[in-house]
């Protein structure tokens, strides 16, 4: 088989031909000439940079706070990835050597603590991580609060912060139910009398979220395992990725 | 809409017409993220190496323990634990849709309040102001709900902890569930009140007219509160031994308070200011004095008896002392510069120097933003003091209505009456 050396003309005829006519370079290299474009953006100057304002304003550091929240969050999805190698989600009831109650999830938990290589620090950094995130959360919603930052045009955008901040302590809640301990166990029971608690569809609704209107059978731990890990994580990126575009595209709004 | 009004720029994204060159994101805003995360993960590392997330044993379904949930969830938990005083019953029995009206729905529905009010928030609050100390019912709303009323809930959900860990020489708790649970209303409407009188009174609004009232009726509260105490000893039960001590703690708090509202209420703001300064401070002295001395020189158990009649009523005896003092002390603020406040407003677009008669004469003028504004910036060196004519032309058109020939006219009488204590000549 004969080539011309020209690669126009070979397209077909070689393997790198044949892979080129079916993936085409040139719309990846305007991809590369965009993605040096973006390289070279300018953020927008802050309104006291652009009025050369002498008074440094002192709410400035706490416009940070949510990016703080994310960088925490991006923390908790590697940590998590890495707890998850190792995890056993079923809190169901077993009798240990010596009698004593135990469970799966629990014994899975004693092994990262005690022989997996680093994994009390990958299960230290996923606990501060998701103290820090709340914190900073908390905080964030009281600058905004606080700078009327919340209101016209950006009202959406706080209705989307609130829905972020309730997923933010449910991701909480549903993480310190998955080790299995003597706290999980009281969260659970105290989420499972308050979901109960509600009219006409009280059991059902626990029964959908903890697998059983008791803590007895241990199901819980796998519903939470899969909020925790799946539903969660899915709804919050989807939500937190339109919250920044939203402040992408309205600005920061800044106090002046 | 056509077109941008003039001085409010609506566009957003891409058409904004107001862009102008800012920070590059690369290196300069890049490196900045970087040192902000490498910072927040190496605080995550130390954290998580020297403090060790517990376990605990194993789940099992005999609990006897305390559960305390995260910190974030205190406040639910509060509630819902308070959610008790509220009546219990139920509506459309026999139906499907019969609502038990228990303690944890009571609770489900007490923890839906700041949520619901964070949702409707931004349709509630509709003004265009977005400064904190310009919008004072927001702000002292902000720090009275969302901060005081929710660390007061959490602290209602270690009820049992608090109850066991500070306790009369009797055995009973020094802090009473009825105090705890007073805690829900008295302290954040205080919060809320002294922020907002503060932050009024840093705008320059004269706030006497709210300062007095609500002084004074702190204060005769709290001198009720002690001399109902004082008056009848007979009720102290086993604290009676004690009646002297007793007393002094209730002078302690009773005195200065009273101090301070009398000369609110009677004397000019300046002396009022000082005299909550001297009593808040002589007072948190005094109290701290007091309490060293009991614990340590006198009888062993008479402290406890002493905090056995103040902690019950922390609400009205030790809270309102301490904002009575301080809401005085905020409320009669008067800063080192009376137009530091006003002139700080000042958000520099120019409209005063295109209307300046003087800077189109004054060669020394040129080139700055406003004489006014230049000289209480110390940006000049004070010409413009006396070359301005006081027409008044830059506060006419001033956006944000600063009143600059106040300031001058100000600025000149002090000079003049610095020149009058120097014998009439200068320097």
């Amino acid at each position: 088989m004969a080539t011309t050396g020209d690669i126009r003309k070979d397209t077909g005829r070689t393997v790198f031909g044949w892979i080129k006519s079916r993936f085409p370079t040139v719309p990846y290299a305007d991809l590369t000439r965009v993605v040096l474009e973006t390289d070279q953006r300018q953020l927008p100057r802050s309104h006291a940079e652009k009025y050369e304002l002498k008074t440094i304003w002192y709410w400035y550091p706490l416009y940070c706070l949510g990016g703080i929240s994310f960088i925490a969050f991006i923390v908790l999805t590697i940590t998590g990835i890495l707890l998850g190698f190792f995890y056993i989600p079923d809190g169901r009831l077993e009798l240990g050597a010596s009698g004593d109650l135990t469970n799966p999830a629990w014994r899975s938990m004693l092994t990262i603590m005690n022989d997996i290589p680093f994994g009390f620090i990958i299960r230290g950094m996923h606990h501060w991580a998701a103290h820090i995130m709340i914190a900073a959360v908390f905080l964030h919603m009281c600058r905004v609060y606080f700078t009327g930052a919340y209101k016209k045009p950006r009202e959406l955008n706080w209705l989307l912060g609130v829905l972020l901040i309730l997923i933010t302590i449910m991701f909480g809640y549903s993480g310190y139910l998955l080790p299995a301990n003597a706290l999980s166990e009281g969260a659970a029971n105290i989420g499972i009398n308050m979901t109960r608690a509600s009219p006409a569809i009280g059991d059902k609704l626990a029964t959908l979220l903890f697998g059983d209107i008791s803590t007895l059978s241990g199901r819980y731990i796998l519903r939470w395992y899969w909020i925790h890990v799946f539903i969660l994580p899915l709804v919050g990126t989807a939500l937190m990725v339109l919250h920044m575009g939203l402040v992408w595209l309205q600005g920061v709004a800044e106090p002046h | 809409m056509e077109g941008p009004r003039p001085g409010f720029p609506r566009q957003y994204g891409p058409d904004r017409l107001d862009h102008q060159p800012g920070i590059p994101l690369f290196p300069q805003e890049a490196t900045r993220d970087l040192v902000t995360i490498f910072l927040l993960v190496a605080m995550m590392f130390f954290l998580s190496a020297f403090v060790t997330p517990f376990l605990g044993p194993a789940r099992s379904p005999q609990l006897s323990e305390l559960i305390v949930p995260d910190w974030y969830l205190l406040f639910s938990w509060g509630l819902l634990k308070v959610a008790d005083i509220f009546p219990q019953f139920t509506i459309g029995a026999g139906t499907p849709l019969k609502t038990e009206f228990s303690a944890a729905f009571w609770g489900d529905l007490l923890s839906g309040i700041p949520v619901i009010f964070l949702l409707v928030l931004p349709f509630i609050d509709r003004g265009r102001e977005s400064r904190p100390a310009k919008a004072p019912f927001r702000s002292a709303f902000g720090i009275a709900f969302l901060i005081a009323w929710i660390f007061t809930s959490s602290l209602y959900s270690i009820r049992e902890v608090v109850a066991q860990r500070w306790t009369a020489p009797n055995g009973t708790a020094l802090i009473p569930d009825g105090t705890m649970k007073w805690f829900f209303v008295i302290p954040p409407v205080l919060v809320g009140l002294t922020s907002y009188l503060a932050l009024r009174r840093l705008a320059f609004a004269p706030m006497r007219r709210y300062l007095v009232p609500y002084v004074l009726i702190l204060t005769a509260i709290v001198v009720a509160q002690a001399g109902a105490i004082a008056a009848n000893p007979a009720a102290l039960g086993p604290a009676q031994g004690f009646f002297p001590e007793i007393l002094i703690a209730l002078a302690i708090v009773v005195v200065p308070t009273v101090l301070t509202a009398f000369f609110l209420f009677r004397a000019p703001e300046s002396t009022a200011r000082k005299v909550s300064t001297w009593a808040g401070a002589l007072g948190l002295l005094a109290f701290m004095g007091f309490y060293g001395a009991v614990a340590y020189l006198d009888r062993p158990t008479a402290l406890g008896w002493v905090l056995s009649v103040l902690w019950p009523n922390m609400n009205t005896l030790v809270l309102m002392p301490i904002f009575a003092i301080g809401t005085a002390w905020l409320g009669t603020r008067r800063p080192y510069s009376t137009y530091e406040y006003l002139l700080n407003e000042c958000y520099q677009c120019g409209k005063c120097h295109t209307v300046c008669p003087v800077t189109k004469v004054e060669d020394d003028a040129l080139g700055g933003l406003n004489l006014v504004y230049n000289t209480f910036k110390k940006q000049h060196d004070g010409v413009p003091l006396w070359t301005c004519l006081a027409c008044d032309a830059c506060s006419a058109v001033c956006p944000l209505d600063i009143q600059y020939s106040d300031y001058i006219l100000e600025e000149r009488r002090k000079v003049n009456a610095a020149m009058a204590a120097d014998g009439g000549r200068r320097e």
